[in-house]
């Protein structure tokens, strides 16, 4: 469509008698067209993506290789279109582009991208997805203290690249393997291969970038806990170690020590890979030397007055549905080494966790922290020797963190905790308990399910995430009625608010009568996996307040009780977030879909600070946006085309260029050219300057009231004693008399209007897209739903993914279809400072029916034609 | 489901993933199944047996996925074949539904989509 137009609009041009035809600025708008049309695809395209993380779609790594093919291949299209456009100008977005494309390349062969061989990742930057690079160990406990709300020891981790540079310095590897390779020949036996092995290790220099990354971890932690003493435990995160195999006591872990000395206990930890155990085990497992790769775990000790284990489930016998619990004074290493004697306990695995059992040991011994580091044993004072270690609110909030745990995780846990010295429950180490009698049912204990248990809701609703999950309903009226939420309970409301996302890690699931799938709390829902479905309706009226129920949202259904098959066949199955594609497609998207760059004003706003895809695409949107202002209007070199600044009752600071019959010819164009609205003769632009100026549109009660930050909010737009509009990323439309390209940024978020309107009906077509906005994601979500209602109730089609909106409508009669750009004129007019409105979700109903009554007053075709 | 016949599915995709997340999908929806990811292995099981349904890629190392459907068809005639592929051109859709498949998805689709077709398959054998 928009070739047609430009073909036309040189037609028009050299046609045109007063202003003489040449052709670069033609040219220069056709390859900001190409930019649009492929910045608005690749927009798409990613959105798609991130959709199908949702447990819904099934999909293959030929999709996700499609999926990154399609998406580099767009966005170089768009630098080489930036590149006609400005020649050689910002020659520094190919290299950016290229390290981006390798980084894929890389994630999608597997290795680790060759700009991210980290040495030290500090927890706070450690997900799930990273356990190639940080170990099992070390991503497990970082996703609990990140993901989960929960309290884990501060540190890093020691990657994956840093033991093979250890293990590469000096030509070590090679020499360990020979000496494996004897062992596993069986020419020597284990204890002989471990004495050659660990003198090499002892005796090998530590790398020097190594050393210093490791030390700077720790001295950044010194300078967190501002002069606190503290110190370290060492622990190693191997491959493979938390994982089927549990290689439980293999490995060293190295207890209290002070900061000097973290860097050799690095190499202790690292030489424990091979105790003589270790080779055997790893024989036993059909584990090959060369697969021994150990990021380590560097831990603030925590000084704990309390440790223990808990099991999510008896592995015994799972069926009695409680959880178990170890215990003991003092540090938790004798409760894992099996050295002690420790408290039993046993709690219901169902809300409000009983205490079915306590069995109190006699513990005459404990293990503590010494002052100058390492570990002691004392003797427990008389009195609490035959106390019990845990007290019942204390047992609660294990079991309570601990399903939170499991259902993060899909599986039964086994959890090492502490109390610390302030009472506070620390989690030290989580991983898979392997319960071998958790049977899955059978297909046919599956399928009758619905005879054994009543069902409420069948079929009704929207997965948002999919998964199972039973517990007391607890509906919550008020969405900011979130203080006493309980955890594990069902939460049960009207609206998918994102304000919701707050307490999603304590829910066991969420179901709710109205909301997006898209929208920001179905993205939390993915994050924290908890079951969502959205859309069920009048479900709170079949619900009551603590009714038990079990929710299958891949269904989606909801059984009245508990069903026991359900709840077994979710943690028998390999959890779909964990398998391979998922994973894949995570860590691809990290490289493609955040968007860093939003200011343009900001110093950082180059090519260089592109880390992503996305970045590139905004970089190139905002620079073409700049290049045809400067060629259309401050530095016109072609007399065919007009431009100036319209004039207009509200500041929307907006340039306008003709590129053939869109301004009256009597209008005066230039540098200091002032374009009055009636001089405008582009009939879509018309439209939309009418809906933008539509009483109450722009200035009506409480917005009236909010001026003040509104224009705050515009300030950026504004500012031009600061800065030259140029490089605030200006406002821009490109008309002619049937056809206008309007590209907004007011306040933070883009607008996008593409329209072309004539006699023929089958010829028209409008585009919107509105996307970004940097206030917080629960209004910007809210106001992104508002805009699909009122964009699908005047029948655009709208697709909302993320806070990004795209709404078109095509072949409407030249009245209706002003109508709707009307319409679109009217919400560039509300939405601009809306973010700012938008507090909870009635005000997305109040909204929509506001502009429902602008448009119904009898303006909108009025003034549209 | 009380006196049906369970039907079977058999599941041919040489990525393991479509498999694993069907499986469970449908055991859970009462129907009895069986994947494969190696369409050799897949052919000879057919041969022993007739399935309800069998829901086969298209492009697959060893045996192809058109030559799977055909032989299936050939057969075992009443078994109702969907096919799902990534490749999905205009002509591979054609030409599977002359062979009389009972009908194509593009992946990567829905969970629900491709239990909507499998729904309608069942409602077609049911009624014979």
């Amino acid at each position: 469509m928009i070739n047609r137009i430009i073909d036309w609009a040189k037609g028009a041009i050299s046609s045109r008698g007063k202003r003489k035809c040449s052709f670069p600025f033609i040219n220069t708008f056709a390859r900001f067209s190409e930019i649009l049309v492929l910045n608005n695809k690749v927009l798409e395209l990613i959105a798609e993506a991130n959709d199908k993380l949702g447990g819904e779609y099934i999909f293959d790594r030929h999709y996700i290789e499609t999926f990154c093919e399609e998406a580099c291949d767009m966005v170089e299209k768009l630098i080489f279109a930036l590149n006609e456009m400005a020649p050689g100008k910002y020659p520094a977005l190919h290299d950016t582009f290229n390290k981006i494309r390798f980084d894929i390349e890389d994630i999608l062969a597997g290795r680790q991208p060759r700009s991210e061989d980290r040495l030290v990742i500090p927890y706070s930057n450690i997900n799930r997805d990273m356990t190639q690079e940080v170990g099992g160990k070390n991503a497990a406990i970082a996703q609990v203290g990140n993901f989960m709300g929960i309290r884990i020891p501060e540190g890093f981790a020691v990657t994956a690249a840093a033991f093979d540079m250890f293990m590469k310095e000096n030509g070590l590897c090679q020499r360990i393997k020979e000496i494996a390779r004897e062992w596993e020949q069986e020419k020597i036996d284990a204890v002989t291969a471990s004495e050659r092995i660990k003198p090499l290790i002892f005796a090998q220099r530590i790398p020097s970038r190594l050393k210093s990354a490791i030390e700077k971890a720790v001295s950044r932690l010194l300078k967190k806990k501002k002069g606190e003493n503290i110190f370290f435990a060492v622990r190693s995160s191997a491959w493979g170690e938390d994982s089927e195999h549990s290689f439980a006591g293999q490995f060293s872990s190295i207890l209290n020590v002070p900061p000097p000395g973290v860097t050799e206990a690095y190499r202790r930890v690292i030489a424990s890979a091979y105790s003589p155990s270790a080779l055997e085990y790893r024989r036993r497992i059909g584990y090959h030397e060369d697969e021994v790769v150990m990021p380590v775990a560097c831990q603030v000790m925590i000084d704990a007055a309390k440790s223990g284990v808990l099991y999510t489930f008896d592995p015994v016998d799972p069926t009695t549905e409680v959880m178990l619990a170890n215990a003991t004074w003092g540090l938790g290493a004798p409760v894992v080494s099996g050295t002690t004697m420790v408290d039993e306990y046993r709690m219901e695995r169902k809300f409000p966790h009983l205490v079915v059992e306590s069995r109190i040991s006699t513990k005459l011994k404990k293990l503590v922290l010494s002052k100058e580091g390492g570990t002691v044993i004392q003797d427990v004072p008389p009195r609490r020797q035959l106390a019990a270690c845990l007290n019942k609110s204390e047992l609660v909030e294990l079991a309570e963190t601990g399903l939170v745990i499991e259902k993060n995780f899909h599986k039964p846990q086994d959890i090492e905790f502490s109390f610390d010295r302030g009472g506070r429950l620390v989690i030290l180490q989580t991983r898979q308990l392997a319960v071998k009698s958790l049977d899955a049912p059978t297909a046919s204990e599956l399928s009758g399910i619905r005879d054994k248990y009543p069902v409420i809701v069948d079929g009704c609703g929207t997965t948002a995430q999919e998964g199972i999950a039973a517990g007391p309903v607890h509906i919550v009226k008020d969405d900011r009625d979130l203080k006493d939420f309980p955890a594990g309970a069902i939460l049960v409301t009207k609206f998918a608010s994102p304000r919701f996302a707050a307490v999603l890690h304590r829910a066991a699931a969420i179901i709710t009568e109205v909301g997006s799938i898209t929208g920001h709390l179905a993205t939390v829902a993915r994050e924290y996996r908890v079951p969502a479905v959205f859309n069920c309706e009048n479900v709170i009226s079949l619900l009551e307040e603590g009714q038990e129920i079990t929710v299958d949202a891949e269904e989606p259904a909801i059984f009245d009780g508990i069903v026991r098959e359900l709840q077994y066949y979710a943690l028998a199955e390999e959890p779909i977030e964990e398998t391979y594609e998922y994973r894949l497609l995570r860590r691809v998207l990290k490289k493609i879909e955040p968007l860093n760059l939003v200011d343009p004003t900001e110093k950082n706003f180059s090519p260089e600070a592109c880390e992503t895809l996305h970045d590139i695409v905004r970089f190139v949107h905002e620079k073409s946006v700049q290049t045809i202002v400067d060629s259309g209007y401050y530095h016109p070199h072609d007399s065919g085309t007009a431009a100036g600044k319209l004039k207009l009752g509200v500041p929307i600071d907006l340039v306008v260029i003709d590129i053939g019959g869109g301004l009256d010819s009597l209008a005066q164009t230039g540098r200091k050219a002032v374009i009055l609205p009636e001089q405008i003769m582009s009939v879509p632009m018309k439209a939309l300057i009418a809906g933008i100026m539509h009483p109450g549109a722009w200035s009506n009660e409480p917005m009236a009231v909010d001026m003040g930050s509104f224009m705050s909010s515009l300030t950026r737009t504004f500012a031009t004693e600061i800065t030259s509009p140029q490089q605030l990323g200006q406002n821009l439309a490109v008309v002619s008399r049937e056809y206008a390209n309007i590209s907004l940024r007011l306040g933070y978020h883009f607008t996008m209007i593409d329209a072309y309107v004539s006699e023929n009906m089958n010829d028209n077509y409008a585009y919107f897209r509105f996307f970004g906005g940097v206030t917080d994601l629960d209004r910007r979500a809210r106001r992104a739903r508002f805009i699909g209602a009122v964009l699908s109730h005047y029948d655009f089609r709208v697709d909302i993914q993320g806070d990004l909106v795209v709404a078109r409508i095509k072949k409407l009669e030249e009245e209706a279809m002003l109508e709707r750009i009307y319409l679109l004129g009217l919400l560039v007019g509300v939405t601009r400072q809306l973010d700012v409105q938008m507090v909870n979700e009635k005000r997305i109903t109040e909204y929509t029916e506001k502009i429902k009554q602008l448009m119904e007053d009898g303006h909108g075709k009025q003034k549209a034609t | 489901m009380e006196n049906k016949k369970q039907l079977s599915i058999l599941v041919l995709d040489d990525e393991p993933i479509v498999s694993k997340r069907l499986k469970p999908s449908l055991e859970k929806k009462g129907y009895s199944v069986e994947t494969f990811t190696d369409s050799m292995t897949a052919l000879q099981r057919v041969r022993e047996r007739q399935f309800d349904i069998v829901i086969t890629d298209l492009k697959m190392e060893g045996v192809d996925g058109m030559e799977f459907l055909t032989e299936v068809k050939k057969l075992w005639p009443d078994t109702e074949v969907i096919v799902i592929t990534g490749f999905a051109t205009m002509d591979t859709a054609k030409e599977s539904f002359q062979k009389g498949i009972f009908d194509f998805l593009a992946k990567p689709f829905k969970l629900g989509e491709i239990t909507e077709v499998i729904k309608r398959a069942e409602e077609k054998i049911r009624n014979r």
